[in-house]
């Protein structure tokens, strides 16, 4: 039975934004492993990774998910200013994580200047900037919306193993996707217009 | 533990700003052109008057606190940095905390840069200048929780610009006449005075900071 920091649930979960009802009477359990969501542009993904990392309010229903998440969306939600290295050591002396396996990744993720602000950076190297939390963070929830976006075919192959391994690990990954056949295999969840459809 | 955290989130944004000092160079500026202006504004003989000199150069205080915590709100927004706070662990209390702690530094480094540049330009002569300083830092204290505040609440507004100063320098008139009185009092030499004063800045700026951690941090989406 996993706990429930391992685990994200949303029950009889809705969302409306702007009047409408973007997410309706949602039931879902995600534990351990991978979790793929798919569904046609406007389904709903993003809406139902962003109420799993509480980052938006549900308007009827309860969110089950303890505090150890990562959630990456569309964007690479590093601060511009601030170097990779800068911005992913925030990150883990924040979670209270030691900050030697930022280097390493930076590296393992093929960015290139590590101290130079992320600003300066070009979409991809951010991107994999971005990725590089998965190693550092090590969150027993990660959300990952849309993550193949941006990627060379070279991170597209090293975010593929890696989210194999932090399904092997027994971390929680859940991924929203409309695509990507490199994921058939894991648990699959369909999204139509708002609702869990299988 | 949430202190810790806080003083993280501050950390990143003096390092930010050290990195990009334009929140700062803002407020910096600002306050520096309103006070060049003054004079010509009122006249030299009304702009030396104390109570003149102290009223305007807080309110230029107070509408540089807005823009440096504006853009300092405007880099969470981009790339949505925000989001990756939001996410973390009492990270809604840490971000307001941390951005409160990061205005309240910048604030007191512009605060004393404009009183100094305040009593050369205007050659005013200080008589208690311990009380002055006294009351600089206690502004530097009143004047952020509230504009912080305001600023998180309308962080996705599209009238932000307007909104924020619209709300907050209305509620910061408490802390300004309390401030200005507060200076002119240390300038003219009636401690007593300064004192009482500083001693309701420091309750404004209790209850704005107890009203900014209550509201700020659910506010902010």
């Amino acid at each position: 039975m996993p706990s429930v920091e391992d685990r994200a649930a949303l029950r009889r979960a809705s969302v409306r934004l702007d009047d409408r009802t973007v997410l309706h009477e949602i039931e879902l359990e995600i534990g351990p492993g991978v979790t793929v969501i798919r569904g046609r542009n406007g389904a709903g993904k993003t809406t139902l990774l962003r109420a799993l990392a509480g980052l938006i309010p549900l308007s009827r229903g309860t969110r089950e998910v303890g505090d150890d998440v990562l959630y990456l969306g569309h964007r690479p939600q590093l601060h511009r200013a601030l170097s990779a290295q800068e911005n992913l050591a925030f990150f883990a002396r924040y979670r209270g994580l030691s900050t030697d396996t930022i280097e390493p990744a930076l590296r393992a993720w093929g960015v290139v200047d590590i101290a130079r602000p992320v600003e300066r950076l070009s979409a991809g190297q951010r991107r994999r900037a971005s990725l590089a939390r998965i190693d550092v963070e090590r969150s027993a929830v990660v959300l990952l919306d849309e993550p193949f976006s941006e990627l060379d075919d070279e991170a597209f192959t090293l975010l593929a193993g890696r989210i194999t391994e932090c399904g092997a690990r027994g971390q929680t990954v859940v991924i929203a996707t409309h695509g990507h056949q490199e994921l058939a295999g894991y648990r699959t969840v369909r999204l139509d217009a708002g609702t869990l459809v299988g | 533990m949430r202190l810790a955290r806080a003083r993280l989130v501050a950390g990143r944004e003096l390092r930010a700003e050290r990195a990009q000092p334009d929140g700062l160079a803002a407020a910096l500026g600002l306050v520096a052109i309103l006070v060049f202006t003054e004079s010509l504004l009122v006249g030299p003989a009304v702009a030396a008057a104390p109570g003149i000199a102290a009223a305007l150069l807080w309110i230029a205080l107070a509408l540089a606190t807005i823009l440096a915590v504006t853009r300092s709100f405007d880099r969470e927004l981009e790339d949505d940095a925000l989001e990756a706070l939001l996410v973390l662990p009492d990270g809604r209390d840490a971000l307001y905390a941390g951005k409160l702690i990061a205005a309240t530094l910048l604030l007191l480094v512009v605060a004393l840069g404009g009183t100094a540049l305040t009593i050369y330009l205007l050659d005013l002569e200080v008589a208690l200048p311990f009380h002055l300083l006294l009351v600089t830092l206690v502004g530097a204290l009143a004047l952020p929780p509230l504009v912080t505040l305001y600023v998180a609440v309308s962080l996705r507004l599209r009238a932000r610009a307007l909104v924020v100063p619209l709300l907050a320098l209305p509620a910061l008139l408490p802390q300004l006449i309390a401030v200005s009185a507060g200076v002119t009092a240390a300038i003219a030499g009636d401690g007593g005075a300064s004192l009482a004063w500083c001693g309701l800045l420091f309750a404004a700026a209790l209850a704005s900071a107890i009203a900014g951690f209550t509201i700020g941090p659910a506010a902010i989406e």
